[in-house]
């Protein structure tokens, strides 16, 4: 089953920036798992819910004064 | 709801595998390889999580693959000279063939790619070269060896044929070129060596 998969290009670029994401994504009861890849230009956040939405999660991100931007497939 | 799409996964693969053995893998990332494969960097990080985590299934993957062509029709419970026969050509019809995945495997080297690469072809050969090594032991064919020694012996000189095939020598005055024949007469001298 793939549709949980919800993709975003970011600018959480910093080990700081990962750690205010991480404080809200790792407590959210509705976020199953996420990854962001700081190797990545994008620094693609990845996230696996079966309740959220792509605007739920862009909303979380953006609240804490991050871009946050649906990449399409 | 959306399915895993193989071909899609395969083409991604196999473009991963080609960039990395170009280019290694400091210069491998996953925008560039979106761009190479045709795909969107959304589509490759619906499969992998991020740029290890794509390396390391590939690694796994191929290590798999290999696995797979040498214990083509290999039977723990042969003979030991039959089962390490089967090896001997399957090793070299993979090795003469897959110069890419040597290429792969040579870029990983000296990273934990690598080490997650060779873990899971050893758990997935132990589990049956281990029986047959055992079987050929118990039916007293072969002597109770230390493994890098059997190795050495046993699988080493193929690799040294290979090796003399694609440099096209072994000494410099000598054109060399890879038979079955040449397979054959070394792998008797083996079979004389580790036979009791």
């Amino acid at each position: 089953m793939l549709e949980s998969i919800l993709i975003f290009k970011t600018n959480i670029t910093t080990e700081t920036d990962l750690l205010i994401v991480k404080a809200a994504l790792d407590t959210h009861h509705q976020i199953e798992r996420w990854t962001i890849d700081q190797t990545d230009v994008d620094c693609v956040l990845r996230v696996i819910s079966h309740h959220l939405s792509y605007a739920d999660v862009n909303r979380l991100i953006s609240g804490l004064n991050y871009n946050c931007e649906e990449l399409t497939y | 709801m959306r399915q895993r799409d193989e071909n899609k996964i395969q083409g991604i693969r196999e473009k991963a595998i080609e960039m990395i053995t170009n280019e290694g893998l400091e210069n491998f990332g996953i925008n560039k390889l979106a761009k190479a494969a045709g795909v969107s960097p959304a589509t490759i990080y619906i499969y992998y999580k991020d740029k290890d985590d794509l390396i390391t299934q590939i690694s796994v993957d191929e290590g798999m693959r290999m696995c797979a062509a040498i214990l083509e029709g290999f039977d723990p419970e042969m003979t030991f000279e039959e089962g390490l026969w089967i090896q001997w050509k399957n090793r070299a019809k993979y090795s003469l063939n897959n110069q890419e995945g040597a290429s792969f495997y040579e870029q990983l080297r000296n990273s934990t790619y690598r080490e997650k690469m060779v873990k899971a072809i050893h758990d997935e050969m132990g589990k049956k070269a281990g029986p047959f090594m055992k079987n050929a032991i118990e039916r007293g064919e072969i002597n109770d060896i230390t493994i890098e020694v059997f190795w050495s012996v046993a699988i080493a000189p193929l690799y040294s044929l290979v090796r003399f095939h694609q440099e096209g020598h072994c000494f410099k005055d000598r054109i060399f070129v890879f038979s079955e024949k040449i397979m054959k007469e070394t792998f008797d001298y083996v079979i004389k060596a580790l036979k009791k």
